[in-house]
């Protein structure tokens, strides 16, 4: 167990480590001048002359290895530098807006496993009849549906029509509910197929026979014997679509006037500043890599033939 | 005779509905089994001995349709018709069932002791903790060493013939009139075999229980029933007490059976004694005996028309074959 840990803890650094190359890469190799655009922000005249004193200034005319040794060093101990945009501390950006991000996927996956389970449930309690059919369409509806379109969706029915939730901001619970919907759909979709042909796949497997041959019923089958042999499985697909919520954050929290990590990084790319995109870029490959470790883990605990191999 | 049998199959057919296809894997087959007793079920794969065992009880995979008709009485109830609600109390309750790969009859992921204390939970209104302390004496019964850490343990961490005991205590947790086994020393060991039959027979007896043995292996049949019946391409070939159908087998299908298994005095490297052909395929409607193509003994009257199955000069004994009958039908 402990062997495992220390294992996948060594293998995260390195991948950590990758990705810091692979985010400051993307983000040199971008198009575009961005002394130009400073010395524009300035409002100072972008004669070729102010461009070469600005770019000397932020240190874009060292070489690209002396760079990226500055940026990762100072990013390790925390710090990010400072916004080309706003000359603010891009550190002190990321701790303000990191809190609105995770309260969105923190909710959004809580909603997106509840409701998954209960599509995926109803599906496999009723194999093939109406219950299931219903579960099967609007999973397929919320797979295909656009996040942008679900989050218009959401505000002209709650906002607008029902006049139920505010449409916009980040102030209570009240505010949260729509956003962490709009999040949840697609992964929940995505979700409930798991849930739905997991649980039968399970209910095909030789030990259902015992089961049935105890006289359990099959509702008491499938909460008994086929639900903790989907778990791993489940919590494997939960954290490749907890992951993809970062990326959903970036249209969500717009559109929701949400200040978060999503609406900082898309900024930041406006801006071609790209000190932020960086640090977003560095956050949520972060972000992905502990999900991966936490849902590696939870596999670990739910799957004794697993755990046996590491221990 | 006076009193009536624990179970008692008459005439039974079972049809099998799929999407694409409909087959007949039993078909008018009877036999009875009384408390204590041990019924052997013969037969070669596909000649029906499972699903004639499994269907009636609802023990069919999900997605197949069956169709039962005949009778199957257990302890003077009707099976046939009854809901699954009504069959599902029986199961477990009253028939316990062991199967043949114990390596994938258990749930990987729950811990042994809870597979088997459900059970007890479940037939004997036991709270969990009872419910556990009844694991550990089945565990205990079935004669597995260090019973009490065996129980938090999960399947994969036991060997086969240990797994194979742990589905022998699920089947007697909930104190079962009659086990069925379906071919419980196929997957094993050949040592681990001759323990697991020796002990499936001894708790048989003292618990007092009727046993359903479902295999293909003749010396199993030899070391364990009282009774046999004899299965053909989903019919019953022959049946009677195993001392008697085994000693001096009648219908020429059990002759061939009997005298393919090698036999200390044969010479080494000779052939082994098999019977010639192959078995019909199901599904195709048999027109007289299903063993007539491969028999030779076979004459016209065996094409003619099927077979019944009726008592030898030994009335204990029942065969299925006109040649073997011959003259008694007219008598």
């Amino acid at each position: 167990m402990v062997h495992f840990i220390s294992k996948r803890l060594q293998q995260s650094l390195i991948l950590l480590f990758l990705a810091s190359v692979v985010c400051f890469t993307l983000v040199v190799s971008a198009p575009g001048n961005v002394a130009v655009l400073i010395a524009e922000l300035r409002g100072a005249v972008a004669t070729p002359g102010y461009v070469e004193q600005v770019a000397e200034e932020i240190g874009l005319n060292k070489p690209l290895l002396m760079r990226y040794v500055d940026w990762f060093g100072d990013a390790v101990s925390g710090d990010f530098g400072i916004s080309y945009r706003t000359g603010q501390d891009v550190s002190a950006d990321l701790a303000a807006r990191m809190s609105i991000t995770g309260t969105l996927i923190a909710g959004s996956a809580i909603i997106a496993t509840l409701l998954s389970l209960a599509l995926g449930f109803l599906g496999a309690l009723w194999p093939y009849k109406l219950p299931d059919r219903v579960s099967r369409g609007l999973a397929l509806l919320g797979a295909s549906t656009p996040t942008f379109f679900v989050g218009a969706l959401m505000i002209y029915a709650f906002s607008v029509h029902f006049q139920l939730l505010p449409s916009f901001g980040f102030s209570g619970p009240e505010t949260w509910v729509l956003p962490w919907l709009t999040v949840a759909v697609l992964p929940a979709a995505v979700l409930s197929r798991v849930v739905r042909i997991g649980l039968e796949e399970a209910m095909s497997s030789p030990f259902v026979l015992t089961a049935k041959s105890k006289g359990l019923s099959r509702t008491a089958i499938l909460f008994r014997d086929a639900l903790p042999n989907i778990t791993p499985l489940f919590i494997n697909a939960l954290g490749t679509q907890v992951g993809l919520m970062t990326a959903t954050a970036i249209i969500v929290e717009p559109l929701f006037s949400w200040q978060g990590l999503g609406d900082y990084f898309l900024a930041g790319v406006r801006f071609r500043d790209f000190m932020v995109v960086q640090a977003c870029l560095l956050i949520f490959l972060t972000f992905f890599i502990l999900v991966n470790l936490i849902v590696d883990l939870a596999v670990l605990l739910t799957d004794p033939r697993i755990r046996r191999q590491w221990s | 005779m006076q009193n009536e049998p624990l179970l008692s199959v008459k005439n039974l057919t079972v049809d099998l509905l799929t999407a694409k296809s409909a087959l007949r894997p039993v078909d008018g087959v009877s036999y009875a089994i009384r408390q204590g007793q041990c019924l052997a079920i013969v037969g070669e794969s596909g000649s029906g001995k499972t699903v004639m065992n499994f269907a009636p009880l609802g023990l069919m995979p999900t997605g197949v349709t069956t169709n039962l008709s005949g009778s199957v009485r257990f302890e003077g109830q009707e099976l046939i018709g009854l809901s699954e609600p009504e069959v599902r109390k029986l199961r477990g309750k009253s028939i316990g069932f062991i199967f043949q790969d114990p390596m994938s009859a258990l749930n990987p992921v729950r811990r042994i002791g809870r597979q088997i204390a459900e059970m007890a939970e479940l037939h004997l209104n036991m709270s969990p903790r009872a419910a556990e302390a009844r694991a550990l004496d089945l565990v205990k019964l079935v004669g597995i060493s260090d019973p009490a850490a065996r129980l938090s343990q999960y399947p994969h961490e036991l060997s086969g013939g240990l797994r194979q005991r742990i589905v022998i205590a699920i089947a007697l947790a909930g104190e079962p009139k009659l086990l069925i086994a379906d071919e419980p020393t196929t997957a094993l060991d050949v040592t681990v075999q001759a323990q697991i039959l020796r002990l499936l027979k001894d708790l048989q007896q003292r618990l007092n229980m009727a046993m359903v043995l479902i295999t293909h292996d003749m010396g199993v049949v030899a070391g364990a029933a009282d009774n046999i019946v004899v299965m053909y391409a989903a019919r019953a070939a022959e049946c009677g007490p195993v001392d008697k159908v085994l000693v001096n087998p009648r219908h020429p299908y059990t002759r061939g059976l009997i005298n393919a298994i090698p036999r200390r005095d044969d010479p080494i490297g000779s052939e082994f004694r098999g019977l010639p052909g192959v078995p019909p395929t199901l599904g195709a409607p048999i027109q007289g005996c299903a063993f007539a193509p491969r028999c030779e003994f076979a004459v016209a009257a065996c094409t003619r028309a099927r077979p019944p199955m009726v008592p030898t000069a030994d009335s204990n004994v029942c065969v299925a074959c006109p040649v073997v009958n011959q003259g008694k039908a007219a008598a």
